[in-house]
């Protein structure tokens, strides 16, 4: 059985590049809202300042996660057909979306750059992922997407 | 995917494509002079408008624009970021040049800022350094022209008492002896008392003047942030105006709350302190109003708590009820981020007689507004030690059509035959301004 599962794409000797980045912007992402939370409680700018950080760098690689999950996506037509696929990609659009709209809002100065408008975000995008996170999962623990079952020497 | 929740997304995305955009339209800046200026509601930005003036200098015998009966013409160019003026008792004229030190990145939201600014001041590096300026016969053509006193620290203030020169560096107040005619200082000054500067350094310029006898010294002292996002503990000793003792160098907070007070001056016929503060930012185009303002003694004006009065400005915690409560209202709003940063009240006798007696504000111009604001100098009518009437543009031309700046006017002084003196930071000239015809 070499490729009855949909193929990755977008990968370096087998290895799909997707899952490899996607932790960055999950742990900043959820780490956001962390910090934020701290922040809410202490008024100390140092943990506002720490979101305003994790949401740069988890931006900035989820941008590539992204395009290595949109090549696979487009690269299989079966991984198309798949729910779960659709959910996971406009759902972490969405998440990338608001991730940028809290970016600004964390780039206010001193308290409202937090709350709640920051905080509330920081909250949907965290429950977003969970979702998404769940269909990606879905993606190669059920669908095997990506799995490389080629049999070697 | 159903078509109902792809149009939700595309809503979604629409939202926050409209959000990112827009905040109210600026109002009519005229709404905001005065003592009762227009206060808007707050707006936050998602994205806060920078539009700062690109600046392209003055060439071909281009000159700022003045009102009718006034000449105004370059006394001298070719400066280093030329930010404020003192005029010594022979009529010599000191220009200190000098810019800022290097912000620090914190936030990523300081890369983008640092960069946006860059633009609004001119290329070449500042002098960080007093020149002298001496024109004798009063024509308007310096005959001679000498670096007065060099290697100095971000300067800004400069005041004289008896034959001690005080220069208000970004980080110290040093004194420097001083005797009527000297071309150039090569003592070794003495530190009279250390200022908040480094490590952030926000607000760097240090405004100085002395009591009218002589025994106190007066050092503007701006806040660390906009509006403390480095932290309360950024703060210490800031927003204030320092009172130094000359003798000990000690200091007390003289008044506080006041975010970045400049041109400290005493009014020539009541004796009272007054200064011109620049107020906070990104709560949208018409807030807060800068402002021209006596200081009492003591007195609290709100910063960072509240501004123009008692209003609240939700972005500090903790609040201080105790401290917004005794916040006391400026004196005369002159609209919002006009950037005034210098002020001089008119004791000459040779400019036409609507100018005299009230007080000349240099107005830096903003920078994040969607239509820039001040690029001017402005006089503000004064009866009996009091604002009396509106500000009236003096000194205007500095943008271009299209929203370039030409120049940009900081300190105003006035000089010994009584013609107002403009420096221009970013035009590298310092301007003359006299009666038509005079």
């Amino acid at each position: 059985m070499s490729s009855d599962t949909p193929r990755s794409t977008a990968r370096i000797s087998g290895h799909p590049i997707h899952p490899m980045l996607v932790p960055f912007p999950i742990v900043c992402f959820v780490g956001t809202l962390v910090t934020d939370l701290v922040y809410a409680v202490t008024a100390d700018m140092q943990w506002a300042n720490f979101s305003a950080w994790q949401l740069t760098v988890g931006l900035i690689v989820s941008v590539f996660a992204a395009i290595a999950g949109l090549i696979d996506a487009l690269g299989d037509p079966r991984i198309l057909r798949l729910r779960p696929a659709w959910i996971h990609g406009l759902g972490n659009l969405l998440a990338l979306a608001l991730a940028v709209v809290n970016l600004l809002v964390h780039s206010r100065d001193a308290y409202t750059s937090v709350v709640p408008q920051g905080l509330l975000l920081s909250l949907l995008v965290v429950l977003i992922l969970l979702v998404t996170g769940w269909n990606g999962w879905d993606l190669v623990y059920r669908s095997g997407v990506g799995l490389d079952r080629e049999e070697r020497p | 995917m159903s078509s109902s929740s792809r149009q939700a997304i595309l809503a979604a995305a629409a939202t926050v494509a409209l959000a990112a955009c827009g905040g109210p339209a600026p109002g009519a800046p005229h709404r905001q002079v005065g003592p009762n200026p227009y206060l808007p509601d707050i707006h936050q930005y998602l994205m806060p408008p920078m539009k700062v003036a690109r600046i392209v200098g003055w060439s071909g015998g281009r000159t700022p624009i003045v009102a009718p009966g006034l000449r105004i013409q370059a006394l001298a160019r070719d400066f280093r970021a030329p930010r404020s003026l003192y005029v010594l008792p022979n009529g010599d004229i000191l220009v200190v040049e000098s810019d800022g030190p290097p912000a620090p990145v914190r936030r990523p939201k300081e890369f983008v800022m640092n960069w946006v600014e860059k633009k609004a001041h001119s290329a070449g590096k500042a002098g960080n350094r007093i020149v002298l300026l001496r024109d004798a016969n009063g024509d308007g053509v310096p005959e001679l022209r000498t670096v007065f006193l060099d290697h100095l620290d971000h300067p800004f203030g400069v005041v004289l008492v008896g034959s001690d020169l005080y220069v208000a560096n970004t980080s110290s107040v040093v004194r420097y002896p001083y005797q009527t005619g000297d071309t150039k200082i090569t003592a070794p000054g003495v530190k009279l008392t250390d200022l908040p500067g480094g490590p952030i350094d926000h607000h760097w310029t240090k405004s100085l003047t002395a009591s009218p006898d002589g025994t106190k010294l007066y050092a503007g002292v701006g806040s660390n942030s906009n509006i403390t996002e480095n932290g309360i503990g950024a703060e210490l000793d800031r927003a204030q105006i320092w009172e130094i003792d000359r003798a000990s160098g000690a200091h007390r907070p003289f008044a506080t709350g006041l975010r970045n007070p400049n041109g400290l001056t005493f009014e020539p016929t009541t004796h009272q302190l007054w200064t011109v503060v620049n107020e906070r930012d990104e709560l949208g185009p018409d807030l807060v109003p800068d402002y021209l303002t006596s200081v009492k003694d003591g007195g609290f004006y709100g910063w960072p708590y509240s501004y123009w009065g008692q209003h609240l400005d939700p972005r500090v915690r903790p609040r201080r009820p105790d401290l917004v409560a005794r916040a006391i209202t400026p004196d005369y709003g002159l609209s919002s981020h006009v950037a005034p940063l210098g002020l001089v009240f008119y004791t000459g006798a040779t400019l036409p007689p609507q100018y005299r007696g009230g007080a000349f504000v240099g107005e830096h111009g903003s920078w994040n507004r969607s239509q820039l604001n001040g690029y001017k100098v402005v006089y503000v009518p004064f009866a009996g030690g009091r604002p009396n009437g509106m500000a009236q543009d003096v000194v205007t031309g500095f943008v271009t059509p299209d929203g370039k700046a030409y120049g940009r006017p900081v300190g105003v002084a006035v000089d010994a035959r009584g013609a107002l003196l403009i420096a221009d930071d970013a035009g590298n000239v310092v301007w003359r301004v006299t009666a038509a015809g005079g």
